[in-house]
């Protein structure tokens, strides 16, 4: 009995990352990585459909530079909500700042009111 | 945002920190891994370049907003599934016929491969085994030129003169149907 029937169902941990799998399209894997990564192909849908769309595209040595301006383009979003968020937190921080001023204030008024009128 | 300094840090433990603070930079890396798969999965659906580009900056945007309304455990099933229901909304505007939304991966696959997994002995490998002759001629061959053999896709489509998807998808069937007769089998067991 081949006892390499057992890799049939077993469970992949690791993920496979994004350059590898720009080698793989390339075809610049050896056969022993290229069958590695098939591996994962059979059991990561996600990676599958991937590789799917990837081997449609015309030019896959542009793919790099996709993947670059992409994620410059996600940077970008990101940062503009960290601006926002960062104006949402500032306009906080200035209302606490003036709790504590309006506080302060009301104390020394309250000590001068009960100094005046309250002590003889 | 160097990828490479974030390598060693795991999906999971990278969105318990986004969790923690919302803090966007962490889901900037995490995105960032999975930039590639996603144009990928757009552009099978999508067959257009561009429309698939714009598709990822798309799905980017709602991960962003709507990360935060839900507590996402497993970030790339979750992906997969937002960038999956994207495309097929957009073919759905188009007219374009659409095939039933499948949310299998939500479904934590853990369960049924652990329970399989763990029968590494040999009365389940001879249960393995009359599982695999169960498949049909091509499944069956394919799953053992692959696994048992070794092969790549390529190899075996030159081996068997199948194509290249037509191997990956008899490799794939093949195996959830073993899947199948073996939780079927392990039920009957118990």
């Amino acid at each position: 009995m081949n006892p390499e029937l057992k890799d049939i169902l077993s469970h992949l941990q690791k993920d496979v990352d994004q350059e590898k799998l720009l080698e793989y399209l390339s075809k610049n894997l050896t056969e022993a990585e290229q069958h590695e990564l098939e591996k994962h192909l059979n059991e990561d849908p996600f990676l599958s459909d991937a590789m799917e769309g990837l081997e449609q595209m015309e030019h896959s040595e542009k793919l790099p530079l996709m993947v670059q301006q992409l994620n410059a383009g996600l940077k970008s979003k990101l940062d503009s909500k960290k601006k926002k968020r960062r104006r949402t937190a500032m306009f906080k921080d200035n209302w606490t700042y003036y709790s504590i001023i309006i506080i302060l204030v009301l104390m020394v008024i309250a000590f001068v009111v009960i100094r005046k009128f309250l002590i003889p | 945002m160097q990828l490479k300094d974030y390598q060693h840090i795991e999906d999971g433990e990278l969105l318990q920190r986004y969790y923690k603070e919302y803090n966007n930079e962490w889901l900037g890396i995490l995105l960032q891994r999975y930039t590639l798969l996603l144009l990928g999965v757009c552009m099978k659906y999508l067959k257009n370049e561009e429309d698939a580009k714009d598709s990822v900056q798309q799905v980017f945007l709602k991960v962003i907003n709507d990360l935060p309304k839900y507590q996402v455990v497993f970030f790339k099933s979750w992906l997969y599934m937002v960038a999956k229901n994207h495309c097929l909304m957009k073919l759905r505007d188009k007219g374009q016929v659409v095939i039933e939304i499948n949310e299998q991966v939500l479904i934590a696959k853990e369960d049924e491969d652990g329970i399989l997994e763990a029968k590494n002995k040999d009365q389940h490998l001879e249960q393995m085994e009359t599982a695999l002759n169960e498949l049909n001629a091509e499944q069956k061959l394919c799953v053992t030129l692959f696994y048992l053999q070794k092969k790549t896709y390529q190899q075996i489509s030159e081996d068997t003169g199948f194509t290249v998807m037509q191997v990956k998808s008899y490799i794939q069937n093949g195996k959830r149907n073993l899947k199948i007769t073996m939780l079927g089998m392990s039920k009957h067991e118990s």
